[in-house]
């Protein structure tokens, strides 16, 4: 009877654990990659990286048919501001929280294809602060750690795509 | 007392240990339920977007972290052709043309979800490298040996065999940028690629 108890207890607690895991389970994934883009590039600066091949592995399924540029945020110390000409071939701007959630993002495509050609200048803050006090295009972090990530075409002719995100920056404001 | 502790840790541990496994097949299931089939393809319509059930939030970060919204970008996966899996040992042909999107490519992934290493070192196709007839339409080959015309190398993974979670020795990855209304809209009978087994060895 006792040990009953015991199963039923385990099997119990299995069933609620697996909801608190899968609700975990993509933070601590985040935190890894977090932590281990922050060795190579540090926080709030931006890394370029090359044309992913079969050693690429800073992102999961990268894309051989795009070119990638991070900033690993961290707003504790105040927001920070990203500076990226838009390029004429596609083009986006995606931000993360450190639960997975790609909370905002920018692109070159649909309505917003008026935006090639500009700089997109866009100001980063922590959640507890007021965009009011800032000018131009604010977006709120929930969270003060996150991933932006930058994507462009590398299809054809990669030349004008790979000098955008060459001049393009992420740094305190 | 020290009885009841180690009972309890060992309870503890095994109740972890259990918990990690009814997640892992809890993904596989949900992640089936949350995906829509459009003949072999597969897309989760959810991934990358906050309102995406914490199942599907686990499995993306485990197989597409940092995936873009389907406004965006929308995954099509293959992983299967008639429901056998896709093999080393066999040879696919893919037939296409264009499709609703600004840009299309297809990419093949080892069983580590990473690119297959290969001499060639050709990891995709798209919409501008594609060799194509004179109507516009194209043929992909997918082989591990050498093939004419668009040859997509696979091989084995740069990751131990062991590591393999699925039954698949590699799969295919269809990405449309800024996808049109009708992936948007009815994302299991949009227009997509045909994927056929040709021969295996």
């Amino acid at each position: 009877m006792k040990l009953l108890k015991w199963l039923l207890a385990i099997l119990v607690a299995a069933w609620a654990g697996q909801y608190l895991l899968a609700m975990v389970a993509p933070n601590l994934i985040m935190e890894g990659v977090y932590f281990g883009g922050a060795k190579q590039g540090g926080y709030n600066q931006l890394v370029v990286r090359p044309v992913p091949d079969e050693t690429a592995r800073s992102v999961v399924r990268p894309s051989p048919d795009l070119l990638y540029a991070s900033c690993l945020y961290n707003l504790e110390d105040g927001p920070i501001v990203i500076e990226a000409p838009i390029p004429e071939r596609y083009w986006s701007m995606q931000f993360y929280q450190m639960n997975t959630d790609n909370f905002a993002g920018i692109t070159n495509q649909r309505a917003d294809s008026k935006r090639v050609g500009s700089v997109a200048k866009v100001t980063l803050i922590s959640a507890d602060d007021d965009p009011a006090n800032y000018q131009g295009e604010v977006i709120q972090s929930p969270t003060d750690r996150g991933i932006m990530l930058l994507r462009a075409s590398a299809i054809g002719d990669r030349t004008q795509q790979q000098a955008a995100l060459d001049a393009s920056r992420c740094g305190p404001l | 007392m020290l009885k009841s502790i180690l009972k309890l840790c060992a309870a503890t541990l095994a109740a972890i240990l259990l918990a990690a496994m009814l997640l892992a097949r809890n993904i596989n299931v949900g992640v089936e339920e949350m995906s829509v089939h459009n003949g072999d393809w597969i897309t989760t319509v959810s991934a990358g977007a906050a309102d995406a059930d914490p199942l599907l939030k686990t499995t993306v970060a485990f197989s597409a972290l940092l995936a873009s919204t389907r406004e965006n970008s929308m995954y099509y996966r293959l992983a299967a052709v008639d429901g056998e899996p896709l093999r080393l040992n066999c040879r696919y042909r893919i037939d296409g043309r264009d499709y609703d999107a600004n840009w299309w490519s297809i990419t093949a992934y080892g069983w580590d979800n990473y690119l297959i290493p290969n001499a060639e070192k050709r990891y995709s196709f798209n919409n501008e490298n594609v060799i194509r007839r004179g109507d516009g339409s194209w043929v992909i080959t997918v082989a591990a040996r050498e093939q004419p015309g668009n040859w997509l190398p696979v091989g084995p993974s740069g990751a131990p065999p062991w590591r393999k979670l699925g039954d698949y020795d590699f799969d295919l990855l269809m990405r449309l940028y800024t996808p049109g209304d009708a992936y948007l809209d009815a994302p299991q009978s949009a227009p997509l690629p045909t994927v056929t087994l040709e021969a295996c060895e």
